[in-house]
């Protein structure tokens, strides 16, 4: 597995797969520039 | 965050074992609305239900990030009274990381769990006195003072 975040871009499927692996949310919100 | 902070190896595997991780623009809608993002970096801790219990605004090294989220997993668990989990998960912060900046509202934390749980009203009174000890100019420090009287 690489080792870098897999990050989701959707916040239903994440929380989806939070219910589904009993997982909290880490929701980051960035400016690229 | 994306430069020295998400890439550590550390950060990433915390982050793989406790948590499912949503990256998205600070301006994308509507959910920069709905959270009310004014600045980034912005990182929130949600339930998995979606709910917020934890923000934390600007930049953070790993070794200040992984407790950070830390207290944010354990407030959504004390928040949904699952206090033993909010425990293990405080325990665990002061123990790894026990001179972070969020070492102290853990402390707070810990001993408002330990209340909840056991309705043993010694519990606020101890962990006013950790942080009385541990962390004398601390905000929370000064939240904790009316339990120095019981």
């Amino acid at each position: 597995m690489a080792n870098i975040i897999q990050w989701e871009k959707d916040k239903g499927a994440a929380l989806k797969r939070a219910r589904a692996e009993k997982k909290h949310v880490l929701l980051d919100f960035f400016n690229p520039g | 965050m994306g430069a020295v902070t998400y890439p550590d190896p550390k950060v990433v595997q915390f982050i793989r074992d406790n948590m499912v991780p949503i990256q998205v623009l600070f301006d994308a809608q509507p959910i920069a609305t709905e959270f009310n993002v004014k600045w980034t970096p912005t990182i929130i801790t949600l339930d998995p239900e979606g709910k917020e219990h934890h923000r934390t605004v600007g930049f953070l090294p790993p070794e200040e990030l992984i407790p950070s989220l830390m207290l944010g997993i354990a407030k959504s668990d004390f928040d949904q009274e699952k206090f033993g989990e909010a425990l293990s998960m405080l325990d665990k912060l002061l123990k790894e990381y026990p001179r972070s900046d969020s070492a102290p509202e853990a402390t707070y934390h810990q001993g408002v769990s330990k209340y909840k749980s056991t309705h043993d009203a010694k519990s606020l009174k101890a962990a006013y006195e950790k942080l009385q000890a541990e962390y004398p100019s601390s905000e929370w420090t000064k939240r904790a003072y009316p339990y120095r009287l019981i």
